[in-house]
Formats: C-alpha cells, sequence, structure tokens
C-alpha cells in the first residue's frame, strides 16, 4: 500500500516551472527521501502535499485518499524553517499544534520534548532558542502524538553534529517502529543514511527514484588506456559492463559494484590483441554518482 | 468546531504580553479622553464666565443620562485605531513568522484560519465595547444629578451602533493586515488612509456634490461607519438640519455598515482561500 501518491503535479511562478509533471509513490513504512539540489523543487513538492500550496495540475492523494484537512492531521510536519510563535514557550507552542491537529495530550507533550532533548529548556520563550533549538522544537511538534506518517523538510538544517546524529537515529529508531517518514534533503549523506527509498528532482523533474541502493548504489570504474584507437569498441562487447566513457584520464569502463576483475579485463584485451598501458581501479563516489545523475538530465 | 477555533486563538493571545499591552492602553484611553472632554466642559459650565454660563444653559450636561451614551460612543470613536493595532499585529504575526502555514499544516482548513481571526476581532470589539459602556455609564452616573430609570437607556441603542462602527473598522484594519502582511506598513497606510485621505476625499466629495448629484462620501469605508454616530446633540444644535439629516440617516448606515463589513469577510475568505502561502 502506499501512503502517498503523487500524479502528473505541475507548479509555475511566473515563468519558471518548479514541478514538472511529478509522479512517484510513497510506499507504507519506508523512509522516503526526497533528494535534489537547492532549488529543485522538494520544498514546492512538501508544500504542494501539505496544501500549502496549489498545483497548477495533477493530484495527490494520502492513505489513498483525496486530501483533506482530516488527513493532515494525521501528518507529523516540519515544513522549511520552524513556524512557531515566537513569544510562547516550548510547551505552548505544543499546546496549539495539539489544538489544532487534536494530536497527543499533555504527558505526550512533556515526552515529544524529551525526546529531541528540550525539555530543561520547556518553560523558555520559542525567541530565546538557537536555531538548533527552534528545529528540535519543530521537530517535537511533528512527534506530538506519535503520527503514524512523518513529513520532515531538511530536519537536519541548522543542528549541530550531535543534533545531526541524534535526529538521524530517531528518524531510523521511528521507521524501525512501523512509522512513514517523507524527507526531503540535499544532502546525500544524509539520505543514504537514513532513507530506504529516494526520489531525485532536478529542475522540477524526477530524474530517477527508487531504492536508494538502485537509484544510488555505487559503482566499479576501470579507467584504461592503450596505443590502439579501436579500445572503446571492444570494450562496449565485454561482458557485464554497464557502459563506457572516453574521459581525459583514459577509458572509463563501468560495472556493478564487484562484478569486475582487473585480470580478466586485461586478459581479454591482450587475446584481442590490444596491450594495456594502464588498468587503474577507481571507486566512485556516491557524490560523484548524484552530479552524474543531475548533469546527465540537464543536457 | 467553533469552540476549538475559540480555544486555539485563546491559546495564542493568552501569553501574549504586547496583546494585553495594547488592549489595557485601549482600556485607558477611553476613560481618559471622555474624562478630559468631561472635566473640560464641567470646569467652562462650572466656571464664573457667562460665556461658560450660556453654554450650560443651551447645551445641557452632554455626559448626563441619555446623552453620555452618546457623546462618549461620539468621543471614543476617534480611538479606534488602537484596536487597530491589536488586530493588525494579531493578523501580521502570523505571516512574519510564517504560523498561519503551521496552522494549515497541522489540520486547519483555509476558512478555519479566517474563522479564528474573525472571531477574534469580534472578540475585541465586545472588549472595547464594554470599556465604552464603562466610561459612558461612569460619567452619566456622576454627571447626572437625578437619576430615573425611565431616561437611563434612552439612548442605550448607541452601544450597538459603536460596536457595529467598531467592529466595521477593526474589519477593515484585518483586511489591509492580510493583505499587505508587513505590520508597519499596513499601520501606516490604515492611519495614513483614515485620518488623511478618506477626510480629504469626504471634504472633495461635498464639494462636488450638486455636480455629482449626490454625496457619494458616504460610501468611503471609514465614513460609512462613521456616520452611525453623529456629532452629539450639544455640538449639533448648532446646525439642526444637518444634525436631523445625519440621524435620520443611521438606519441607512447600519445597512451599508452591515454589508461592508460582510463583504470584507467575504474578501478574506476569498483571498486567503485562493492565495499561496
Amino acid at each position: 500500500m502506499f501512503i502517498l501518491e503523487i500524479n502528473n503535479i505541475s507548479k509555475a511562478y511566473g515563468k519558471i516551472k518548479a514541478l514538472d509533471n511529478l509522479s512517484f509513490n510513497v510506499p507504507e513504512g519506508s523512509v522516503f527521501g526526497i533528494l535534489g539540489p537547492n532549488g529543485s523543487g522538494k520544498t514546492t513538492t512538501l508544500s504542494i502535499i501539505l496544501d500549502v500550496l496549489q498545483a497548477d495540475s495533477g493530484s495527490y492523494k494520502w492513505f489513498g485518499e483525496s486530501p483533506h484537512a482530516g488527513l493532515r492531521k494525521r501528518i507529523g510536519s516540519l515544513l522549511e524553517t520552524p513556524n512557531l510563535y515566537h513569544y510562547l514557550t516550548a510547551v505552548q507552542n505544543l499546546r496549539i499544534t495539539q489544538s489544532i491537529s487534536g494530536r497527543g495530550d499533555d504527558r505526550d507533550i512533556e515526552k515529544v520534548l524529551k525526546q529531541v532533548n528540550l525539555h530543561e529548556r520547556k518553560n523558555y520563550r520559542f525567541s530565546t532558542y538557537s536555531l538548533g533549538m527552534k528545529q528540535r522544537l519543530a521537530i517535537a511538534a511533528a512527534l506530538l502524538g506519535d503520527p503514524k506518517v512523518l513529513l520532515l523538510d531538511e530536519p537536519t538544517n541548522g543542528l549541530d553534529p550531535v543534533g545531526i546524529a541524534e535526529i538521524r537515529e530517531l528518524i531510523k529508531s521511528l521507521a524501525q517502529s512501523g512509522h512513514t517518514i517523507i524527507m526531503a534533503s540535499h544532502l546525500l549523506d544524509e539520505v543514504e543514511k537514513v532513507c530506504d527509498y529516494v526520489a531525485i528532482l532536478k529542475q522540477g523533474k524526477l530524474i530517477a527514484s527508487g531504492s536508494v541502493d538502485s537509484v544510488l548504489s555505487d559503482e566499479d570504474c576501470l579507467i584504461l588506456s592503450a596505443a590502439e584507437n579501436r579500445l572503446i569498441e571492444l570494450m562496449q562487447g565485454y561482458k557485464g559492463i554497464s557502459r563506457v566513457a572516453d574521459t581525459p584520464e583514459g577509458v572509463a569502463c563501468f560495472f556493478d559494484k564487484g562484478k569486475v576483475s582487473a585480470a580478466e579485463v586485461n586478459a581479454f584485451c591482450f587475446n584481442n590483441g590490444i596491450v594495456l598501458s594502464q588498468i587503474t581501479m577507481k571507486k566512485k563516489k556516491l557524490e560523484e554518482k548524484f552530479f552524474e545523475l543531475t548533469s546527465t538530465q540537464n543536457d | 468546531m467553533i469552540k476549538n477555533i475559540f480555544y486555539t486563538e485563546w491559546l495564542k493571545v493568552r501569553h501574549y504580553r504586547a496583546f494585553w499591552v495594547l488592549l489595557s492602553i485601549t482600556a485607558i484611553s477611553f476613560p481618559g479622553v471622555n474624562a478630559i472632554a468631561y472635566f473640560a466642559f464641567k470646569n467652562a459650565a462650572e466656571g464664573p464666565s457667562q460665556g461658560g454660563q450660556l453654554m450650560k444653559m443651551l447645551l445641557g450636561n452632554p455626559f448626563a443620562f441619555p446623552q453620555t451614551f452618546h457623546t462618549t460612543a461620539y468621543l471614543s470613536s476617534f480611538f479606534a485605531f488602537i484596536p487597530a493595532v491589536v488586530v493588525i499585529m494579531l493578523i501580521t504575526n502570523e505571516f512574519q513568522f510564517k504560523t498561519h502555514r503551521q496552522n494549515i499544516i497541522d489540520g486547519w482548513q483555509k476558512h478555519t484560519f479566517i474563522w479564528g481571526k474573525f472571531i477574534s476581532v469580534m472578540l475585541i470589539t465586545l472588549i472595547v465595547t464594554i470599556f465604552y459602556m464603562a466610561v459612558a455609564s461612569t460619567l452619566g452616573f456622576i454627571a447626572t444629578k437625578e437619576v430615573e430609570n425611565a431616561v437611563l437607556y434612552e439612548k442605550a441603542y448607541f452601544m450597538l451602533l459603536f460596536a457595529l462602527q467598531l467592529f466595521s473598522q477593526l474589519s477593515v484594519a484585518f483586511l489591509l493586515g492580510l493583505l499587505i502582511r508587513k505590520a508597519f506598513i499596513a499601520y501606516g497606510i490604515f492611519i495614513f488612509y483614515g485620518f488623511i485621505i478618506e477626510n480629504m476625499l469626504v471634504g472633495l466629495f461635498k464639494l462636488k456634490a450638486k455636480k455629482l448629484g449626490y454625496d457619494y462620501g458616504h460610501f468611503l469605508p471609514f465614513e460609512i461607519s462613521d456616520r452611525l454616530i453623529p456629532v452629539p446633540p450639544a455640538i449639533g444644535k448648532f446646525n439642526e438640519a444637518d444634525y436631523k439629516l445625519a440621524m435620520d440617516a443611521i438606519g441607512q448606515h447600519v445597512f451599508y455598515t452591515l454589508m461592508l463589513t460582510f463583504l470584507v469577510w467575504i474578501l478574506a475568505f476569498y483571498i486567503y482561500k485562493k492565495r499561496d502561502l
């Protein structure tokens, strides 16, 4: 079952297309990352599915139902920045969240403040908080009443390294207890560490989606050099190769991770009359994969 | 649902110091301005000068029952700009800190948010009207030598007119806050238009009334409700014909004010529904 189904959503701000026929589904119980560089349409997507922005076209469903206010009450959400009353304390702010969403009670307020390590500052005004504390309080508001679906936009924004690690652990533990978490981030590392599904956006378009392993899978890359010009042509016929590219470093041959042996490639070339002057195994970083995905789609 | 909206709006203002400070200023300004006017009149009327005696003889005591409801409503209506600050602050704060957006994200519908503000404006109107009633009654009891029940509440309908005028003007202030979203700009426009531009337009329309065939100045946003409370009879005596016309037109202006206020809120609901947050 899908918790969220997005079908062909488009949104433009004047001449700028923020979202262009975006479609993807979020499976129940998954940690779903929406990944993309700044301005790729992540927050616009989340704003539309939270009814804060209106799509120009397309539709979405929560829990298999057409959207309505009652469904939003079942989703704990943090969108963009912590939006809370600056003159109220943490507890007073959470009471407003509680009153509007109907989620949780006074005991839950205490519980979520402990979960995000804000309990000791619970009676301080929001305006006196640091950026990280504000972010924690917004996460506490999303967690209030233990909603089964959490929607978090850049949840580790403004947190220190310890805070980042804590929130990531919290997300993982919530996922283990059956929550569905939809998380937007521009941090590849964050998505890789926390999510099991990912949708990659660029300039409002979906350029890849699926399990993190399949979309952001690491590849092995062999860089080959030889005097003969027909090396590229020869390697294109090599069994198990995914693609070949001519690069300044040499001929880059890509294989699924762990599916290539440099010795076998060397022997293959030699047997076909090419003597390699270079054979280097290059581990591809996730960042490179991400840049490759986003730049390929740009062309 | 109404109970939930009311409770949530209460949670928003309950610990909001600026809200209570401004309401307190309103609470002080109403008795303040009326007391100043009352003592100025009293000093002049009870003074040894012949002018004072003549004034007392001609005007009576505008603060005695039942005239106190009219006089106090007229004087207090000049101070609607103070609760207007509260209303503009309540709506623009929601935009400044994007809390209105969070209200929607947390599960309110857009119209629920505007209903919340409608209730807040109603409550502020009620509180300020209670201040006015307290001041009018207190001055009435002080200024009236012999209080008779028969005349006590003869002009008490000014309480309703005052409440309607205030609600209408605060609704216009709310709409400005909703449209402009920045507190200082919205308040600046409210003051500049309300005190300067509209008065100029009213004067201009009055001058051109013959040429245009009607004094359309009556239909300007603040003038519509300003005409609910004409000058008190003490001042009206100087031009009895105009005073009578103004008093006779109150009924019409109740209708116009209700229409304007209804339109303002319909517009507020529509704009907020259509707007990306």
